[in-house]
């Protein structure tokens, strides 16, 4: 029996070296900071529950992903229900405090690009998210969301044209401003 | 915007471009609440939490958080299956080929070449309410509005559809059928281009339709089990697949008007998702 355990055990500590970057960095792309490492804890703890479950490579990440978009999905309703009510409070003129995950220094068409994406439906947004943050290919991300790889492409091509027609304005170059004529006061 | 300045915009904006920005796995920060929620998965002792350990979750809340997780984890992990290779939607009832029948959730299949025999035709699922069939697919109407999703075959098409008199022989194949449609005197969005979609191969085309090519005056196209096409109203936008599905061309018409908002064209983009098209 102790045996079992400790090779399950070590199964999960291989699983958790060989993995544990990239679905950190999973959450980090989808949740504020300080919440990105609780998160991958939940996922590991259920990696670990599942663990006589979960496939051998190359099947094994694609598992885990599956188990992150269920977990980061928990979470993100939680912070809208918090959102509502920071807004309340800053209807009574109370101000929330201010999350300093949120500071992160980007350019600011770059926020506004990542703004567009998180403004996008959540299951858009979450294989956009995997395709062009996560970097993984379209059959995988198919098989992570249970469809189809034609529905994959769809949703990216979709996405993408909803995208253009939101961040058009950043392509527009800025006019120059006026240059004041030579004696001009 | 093409497709890959998009892509490249969007890449460029990811908030954490490189892995090795990440500091190491601290065993402070992930390790130590994972093994100790580990112990009481596998021993059932009753632990004490030190508060200070973990700071936003306590013992009794962070269990009753892991069990929320593990049944929904069970729950998608038991209902997901491997959707990934296109197989049709089991049970499927044949649309109604009367226009406005209500339609249920569940299952429908069109049959594209109206032969019993044959199990030439798409199959898709309806997941929430107000959907009504167009008899060779399902259609809702918001307000003034509305989605629709057409799976036919075609038989004749009128090219160009804003002036041509009579109609031509419909294209054998995808490709010569994508290639009339393209021709057809629409607002191209989005030229012909080779795809693969609800599991065969072929083409597709976006199109806007001018104010001048829509109503009765102007058909598009004329198919075997669903009449004559015409488009109403103007801006009327049209995506366009068509597939060779065993030397058949299949065409599958997804649409929707100006007025549609985003969430509408999402509920006609849920009905895609499960549309799959069988020879």
């Amino acid at each position: 029996m102790a045996t079992v355990e400790m090779a399950r055990r070590a199964r999960f500590e291989s699983i958790w070296a060989e993995h544990s970057l990239k679905v950190r960095a999973y959450c980090v792309r989808r949740v504020a900071a300080h919440d990105a490492d609780d998160l991958c804890a939940e996922i590991f703890l259920v990696v670990w529950r599942r663990i006589d479950d979960v496939p051998p490579a190359p099947k094994t990440l694609l598992y885990i992903y599956g188990i992150a978009g269920k977990v980061v999905s928990n979470h993100t309703r939680s912070f809208r229900r918090k959102s509502r009510l920071d807004e309340k409070l800053r209807n009574l003129g109370v101000a929330p405090p201010v999350d300093p995950a949120f500071l992160v220094v980007q350019s600011s068409d770059d926020a506004e690009v990542a703004t567009a994406v998180r403004n996008l439906s959540s299951k858009d947004r979450e294989i956009v998210m995997l395709y062009a943050w996560d970097d993984l290919p379209r059959d995988d991300i198919a098989e992570i969301m249970g469809m189809t790889r034609s529905a994959v492409d769809q949703r990216i091509h979709r996405s993408y044209q909803r995208l253009a027609r939101v961040l058009e304005p950043l392509t527009k170059p800025i006019p120059s401003p006026p240059v004041a004529e030579e004696g001009a006061t | 915007m093409t497709h890959d300045q998009i892509d490249r915009m969007v890449r460029k904006a990811n908030p954490l471009p490189d892995l090795n920005a990440l500091e190491p796995v601290g065993a402070s920060v992930l390790t130590t609440p994972l093994e100790r929620r580990m112990e009481m998965q596998t021993d059932n002792r009753q632990v004490t939490e030190d508060p200070g350990q973990n700071r936003s979750r306590g013992p009794l809340v962070g269990i009753a958080a892991a069990a929320v997780i593990l049944i929904a984890g069970l729950v998608f992990f038991l209902t997901r299956d491997d959707a990934q290779v296109a197989q049709p939607a089991p049970n499927a009832t044949a649309i109604s080929d009367e226009m406005d029948t209500p339609l249920a959730p569940g299952a429908y299949f069109v049959d594209t070449d109206g032969d019993e025999e044959s199990s030439l035709g798409g199959t898709f699922v309806i997941e929430g309410a107000g959907w009504s069939s167009m008899g060779a697919g399902p259609r809702k109407v918001f307000g003034e509005g509305y989605v629709s999703l057409l799976i036919v075959e075609v038989d004749q098409v009128w090219s160009p559809a804003c002036e041509a008199p009579a109609p031509i022989a419909a294209g054998t194949t995808a490709e010569d059928l994508a290639n009339q449609f393209a021709a057809a005197g629409f607002t191209i969005q989005e030229a012909v281009s080779p795809v693969s979609a609800f599991g065969q191969s072929g083409y597709q085309l976006v199109v806007d339709v001018p104010g001048e090519c829509t109503g009765t005056a102007n058909p598009v196209w004329e198919g075997p089990t669903f009449g004559r096409f015409y488009h109403e109203p103007e801006g009327h936008v049209v995506e366009y697949w068509f597939l060779d599905v065993d030397d058949t061309p299949v065409m599958v018409e997804a649409s929707w008007v100006p007025s549609s908002s985003e969430e509408e064209v999402a509920e006609l983009q849920e009905v895609l998702d499960t549309l799959v098209i069988t020879p």
